[in-house]
């Protein structure tokens, strides 16, 4: 069985050395097609260690190697297939599988395919790390992992200064939040004295709750970079520069969940500290709220969908902070499917649309795109949480830990945002497909997507729809490891009126966003609009101001400082002292040297002088020493 | 009065301060050489006196060694101080700047 | 032979070097790489003899110079030293490998032979004198690369670059000159072995001026905030050779020489200084990583970036416990193939281009993809990733620095933030956008002479990044002796609560855990 799991997480890493050995090659399809194939095989190996846990409830712990050891501390390369790993590692290899087939088609015209697969396969490789790690260090190398391969795909189109600029940003950020990730592993080390993760949670209980407050802090911390919580949320949206596969797998199913899934696996260490899980449930509360807003108004199809993720793991983060860690799993694993085949789709209108993001700019795509069209609907219809699909099973089921568990603010907060998701999905999906064909104006001739992109998508249709159906056998599996807590409301009526009420007012907010946005009168939007120009607009559509906020005070603050330190304090206070002190010496000598006239009267008149002034040195010391005592008692007398 | 110790001292430093002026007043080279003469021989008085008065003949040993240098050394200033005349045609001391530095 | 080993490998080189003035200037090159790759088959060796179970001193040898003060040439290696040597002989042979074509090679190849007998001289160095004679001597070969092959400002660079580091060890040699009085007084004996200086028991107030005396020579040589401001001008004007050399070994002197000296010979001033100094690593690390931020240059952004890693060694070493010792060790060897790598890659474009601003080039990454990827590699390397070399070394110095500073961890943390600000815009900068400049646009991609440099470095970078063991183990047993001198040698109650016992916590924590697995 170990087989299997070295399989699982290796077979991408060599799918990813072999595309880059053509990296600087010109295109060959081999390059694609390998690592999708090995990516199949990780697939396959994770399926056979899903069933082996599911059959058996076996946990796969193995040790590769030590990769660390000096003192007390000790970090080896060691994974660990548990049911919550296992989870993450179906969740991956799946989504990852249907990317990398999707993109040999959506990649095909670009000039660093090769480099793109290597570059995939690579990200792949690390987030198996990162979820199949027995420890916080081995957590970390997948989690900067990710992160590494996150900045080489945003900004995979190199050429592009918004493409390269969000790739630093997202790698700065993420780096803000690693170094508390980084304080909250030390905290986890000098306090336990291990990293691994089980002989640390068994060390927790009996320390101070202070200690466990920090630790609890810190490691979410970490974990708000990953995914991309306010306030380092800034990152996600711009990261949509990067191609439309990587914003399918990194930027909505995969590495953005990293962070839910460390707040997962740390469950041992969060449910001692309920204060700081709520602190978590209400921040993923505020995001998903703040995050649907902004989705509300944005003209960027691909923005919108980035937002909605955003949105999506504040519910992931209520969830957990609530301690009800395997609905926060359940929703990561349907929202990964349904988003990507949310991403996917929008990659193959923006490939009929010449890259054309506005869907202002699009309507009644669905005559020509019938396959794009069907598997849009079907991931918006899931994400807005409309039964039976996937996303009904798992949102409701927040919803409902939200209620049982009496936080009023946070359910109330999290069903409008429900609504608020229903809205802007249909807002896109309306303006998308439907209504008058505005493209026309722009001399765009659309076209459907390659067969078999959309057949590689399939697998993630069929999983958006039935996802749910696996609530039960997910759910025996998972709390084998995670805490066993079911969510009911205990009045069946009480039950049956929020289930039917969420649906209705859900199927509300699509119906409104269908009227509103299929009818003729939408045109393009030229900024002359009353509701353009109304405050509330301008504030969702940039943002809050907080991108515009950190430029100008953080990025631009940070960058004049940087100016003044060295022209001013570098240069001038501290090589100038250095320098001064040496111009000193040298003018010393330059104004003494006139003594050295030459001139042998002169120097025999400065010779004299020396004897003199060494003599009456002598003289003084000499009289001091004899007479030391009555100085002495002189000076006591002064009062020295 | 019997001439003592302390009038051969008084002697010797008055002679000492005439030659320490005249080394740093005069100007011309030759005069440099009667002066560090009149140095030397101040030091020289007071080597014999203080000799005479611990009657140890150390002191005067050495006044005869200082004597002896003196000779040399004049010897071989006068030597430099000629060839400098036959060069340049004067012994002015402020001529004399080669070691400016 | 092995019992001379460490004889051989400090004077062969300048032997080598002397020979050298004889041989021909078309056959030069080959007899530098035969010397120098000699030299690395012999450090090699070296490094198979060594037994890395045992945590003292191994090759000792001894001879009398003079004997009435105690003086003698006294050499040996331990773990702290052993790979600084391999380091110091690995960057001589690829460096007089890759050199390119430039005016005086022979002048420069004898050198840097020379160069490599002070730098290997000062590691294996255990009497004061000796070390301290190999620790000025390494600036002579150094000031004429500089002030020879350098560029415009070379002479200012040159003199600033040899009088700074002059002055500071002068103060150190002070130092020493009365540890060894102090050590007559004591003992009634002179000596200058460093191995009976470890075993004086110093009074409190003597270790604090001791200390300070050290600090001087080592901090310039480091370099530390405030006193950084030489290296700059020196990497600036030096020509790629006289950069990496510097970047890799020289600066590592400083840091060694901490370790070798200031924390055991004073345990309790380690002790006593370790706030202030932490604080000055803490300004070197976020100060200069601005101010490499801030540069037009990319040679200056590499050369600060060195400053700002230095910080975190520093940082490490005053951890005073084994993690963040072994740590700040592994980082100097981390950094000096990272930094000797950039300096080189820095070094290949301007082979090309004579040109080092930034603003220079842009869209490299398409024009040279091999050059970009190698460059890239190094990038994440120096930022810190993890499983490149410089993690290792930083996670340990930051995680040992922790037990002992909570919140000055915290923002000496920062380096992974500022350091990926300034190398990911440099970077930007230099290889991502269109090409702008015409010139560039046809430049070649890195020859075969300068991948066999590149490329060894970057295999060492990855492989050291995931199979650290093969030198945290030897390094982690030296270290273990020294931490257990210092516990004992302290006097003062913060010292021995500072300090951690080694013996009693590995009896009781690690064994049974590591058994577990």
């Amino acid at each position: 069985m170990e087989l299997f799991l070295y399989t699982a997480l290796f077979s991408p890493l060599v799918g990813s050395l072999f595309a880059a050995l053509f990296g600087a090659s010109p295109k060959i399809k081999i390059a694609g097609i390998v690592p999708s194939a090995l990516l199949g095989v990780s697939l396959f190996s994770s399926t056979m260690l899903l069933i082996l846990v599911f059959t058996t409830d076996i946990t796969l712990h193995v040790e590769m190697m030590t990769w660390i050891a000096t003192g007390d501390l000790y970090i080896p390369f060691g994974f660990v297939v548990d049911q919550v790993s296992v989870v993450m590692m179906m969740v991956v290899t799946l989504v990852s599988t249907v990317v990398h087939v999707y993109a040999i088609g959506y990649m095909e015209n670009d000039k660093g395919f090769n480099r793109f697969f290597s570059w995939l396969s690579a990200f792949v490789f690390s987030m198996m790390v990162l979820v199949m790690s027995d420890n916080f260090a081995g957590l970390f190398i997948g989690w900067e992992g990710v992160g590494l391969c996150s900045w080489g795909l945003i900004g995979f189109w190199y050429k592009k200064e918004s493409a390269t600029w969000a790739a630093n940003e997202a790698f700065i950020m993420n780096r803000i939040a690693d170094l508390a990730m980084l304080i909250g592993i030390f905290l986890v080390y000098w306090n336990t004295g291990t990293l691994q993760y089980y002989a640390a949670f068994t060390a927790m209980p009996s320390l101070d709750s202070a200690i466990l407050v920090w630790m609890g802090i810190f490691l979410f911390i970490g974990a708000m970079g990953k995914s991309a919580q306010f306030p380092l949320h800034t990152w996600l949206a711009d990261a949509m520069e990067g191609p439309t596969p990587v914003s399918a797998l990194i930027h909505a199913a995969t590495m953005v969940t990293a962070g839910v899934y460390l707040v997962v696996r740390a469950s041992p260490l969060y449910d001692l500290i309920p204060s700081v899980g709520l602190f978590i449930a209400s921040l993923g509360a505020f995001v998903a709220l703040f995050a649907a807003s902004m989705a509300l108004v944005n003209r960027d199809m691909k923005r919108v969908i980035a937002y909605s993720t955003l949105s999506q793991l504040g519910y992931m983060f209520a969830a957990a902070g609530l301690g009800a860690y395997w609905v926060a799993l359940f929703h990561l694993m349907a929202h990964a499917f349904f988003k990507a085949l949310l991403f996917l789709g929008a990659g193959n209108v923006m490939h009929a649309m010449h890259d054309e993001l506005d869907p202002f700019k699009m309507g009644g795509l669905n005559k020509v795109m019938k396959g794009t069209f069907v598997m849009m609907t079907v991931a918006s219809v899931a994400l807005a949480g409309i039964f039976p699909l996937a996303g009904f099973f798992s949102k409701d089921l927040i919803l409902e830990v939200a209620f049982v568990e009496n936080h009023y603010i946070i359910y109330s907060v999290l069903l409008f945002t429900a609504g608020l998701t229903a809205f802007y999905s249909f807002r896109l999906v309306a303006l998308i497909f439907h209504g008058e064909e505005r493209y026309k104006l722009f001399g765009i001739h659309p076209h459907e997507a390659h067969k078999f992109m959309l057949v590689a998508m399939s697998p993630l249709l069929l999983l958006a729809v039935i996802a749910g159906s696996f609530k039960m056998t997910y759910f025996e599996m998972v709390t084998k490891v995670l805490p066993e807590l079911e969510y009911h409301i205990h009045h069946p009526i009480t039950f049956w009126i929020m289930t039917i009420g969420t649906q209705l007012f859900v199927a509300g907010a699509i119906l409104y966003a269908y009227k509103k946005y299929t009818s003729r009168e939408i045109k393009v939007p030229d900024g002359t609009s009353k509701m353009e120009n109304s405050f509330g607009y301008k504030l969702l559509i940039n943002q809050y101001y907080i991108p515009y906020f950190y430029e100008e005070y953080l990025v631009k603050a940070y960058r004049e400082l940087s100016d003044v330190l060295w022209t001013k304090v570098d240069q001038k206070v501290v090589d100038g002292t250095v320098d001064g002190i040496a111009n000193i010496l040298y003018n010393t000598g330059d104004t003494t040297r006139v003594m050295q006239s030459g001139n042998l009267s002169t120097m025999l008149k400065w010779m004299v002088a020396g004897t003199v002034a060494l003599l009456s040195l002598a003289v003084v010391f000499g009289l001091a020493a004899r007479y030391s005592g009555e100085i002495k008692i002189f000076l006591s007398g002064l009062g020295v | 009065m019997e001439i003592g110790l302390n009038h051969y001292l008084v002697l010797s430093t008055i002679l000492f301060a005439i030659g320490l002026v005249g080394v740093m007043r005069r100007k011309n080279l030759l005069m440099l050489f009667f002066a560090t003469e009149i140095l030397l021989n101040a030091v020289n008085i007071s080597f014999a006196a203080i000799s005479h008065y611990y009657g140890d003949l150390t002191g005067q040993m050495f006044a005869f060694f200082v004597i002896a240098i003196a000779a040399s050394e004049v010897a071989v200033g006068l030597g430099l101080l000629i060839v400098w005349h036959k060069k340049h045609n004067n012994i002015d001391l402020d001529n004399m700047s080669s070691m400016r530095g | 032979m092995l019992d001379h080993i460490l004889s051989i490998l400090v004077f062969f080189p300048a032997l080598a070097g002397i020979l050298g003035f004889v041989v021909n200037k078309n056959s030069i090159r080959s007899y530098g790489v035969a010397v120098a790759t000699i030299e690395f088959g012999l450090a090699i060796w070296l490094w198979f003899a060594f037994d890395s179970n045992v945590s003292g001193m191994q090759f000792m040898e001894q001879i009398a110079l003079v004997p009435a003060f105690g003086i003698n040439y006294i050499v040996g290696v331990d773990g702290v030293s052993l790979f600084i040597v391999i380091l110091a002989a690995f960057f001589t042979m690829i460096g007089i490998a890759s050199l390119g074509e430039m005016k005086d090679i022979k002048n420069l190849i004898i050198t840097l032979l020379f160069l490599q007998m002070t730098m290997v001289g000062v590691f294996v160095a255990l009497d004061a004198i000796v070390f301290y004679l190999f620790w000025e001597l390494s600036l002579v070969p150094m000031l004429y690369i500089i002030g020879a092959w350098g560029g415009p400002l070379r002479i200012y660079a040159s003199v600033k670059f040899f009088l700074y580091t002059f002055a500071g060890s002068l103060v150190m040699l002070v130092g020493m000159l009365f540890m060894a009085y102090f050590y007559y007084q004591a003992t009634g004996e002179w000596s200058f072995a460093l191995l009976d200086w470890y075993r004086l028991i110093l009074p409190e107030s003597f270790q604090n001026w001791l200390f300070v005396a050290f600090f001087f020579g080592f901090a310039i040589k480091v370099p530390m905030f405030p006193f950084h401001t030489w290296l700059p001008y020196a990497h600036g004007q030096a020509p790629t050779i006289g950069s990496v050399i510097l970047a890799a070994i020289l600066l590592k002197m400083g840091t060694y020489a901490f370790i070798r000296f200031s924390l055991p010979l004073f345990p309790d001033a380690s002790v006593y200084f370790m706030y202030p100094i932490a604080v000055l690593a803490i300004i070197m690390i976020i100060y200069t990583a601005m101010v490499a931020y801030a540069q037009k240059d990319i040679k200056q952004v590499v050369a600060y970036s060195s400053v700002s890693h230095m910080g975190v060694i520093i940082l490490g070493t005053f951890a005073l416990n084994v993690e963040g010792i072994t740590g700040s060790i592994f980082l100097m060897i981390a950094h000096g193939v990272v930094s000797g790598a950039l300096f080189f890659l820095v070094g290949v474009i301007y082979d090309r281009r004579h040109t080092k601003i930034m603003s220079e080039f842009g869209g490299l990454a398409s024009v040279m993809p091999r050059y970009a990827t190698i460059f890239g590699i190094m990038l994440m390397a120096s930022v810190g990733l993890p499983l490149t070399i410089n993690f290792i070394g930083e996670f340990l110095s930051l995680l040992g620095f922790y037990k002992q500073s909570h919140i000055l961890t915290l923002l000496a943390g920062t380096a992974i933030i500022v350091g990926a600000i300034y190398m990911l815009s440099a970077y930007k900068k230099m290889f991502f956008g269109e090409v702008t400049h015409e010139e560039n646009r046809n430049l070649p991609d890195v020859n075969k002479k300068e991948l066999l440099a590149l490329i060894p470095l970057t295999i060492i970078t990855i492989w050291l990044g995931v199979y650290p063991k093969v030198l945290l183990e030897p390094i982690n047993k030296s270290v273990e002796g020294i931490v257990t001198l210092m516990h004992e040698k302290s006097i003062t109650q913060e010292a021995k609560l500072r300090i951690p016992n080694v013996n009693k916590d590995m009896g009781l924590i690690t064994k049974p855990e590591r058994e577990a697995h």
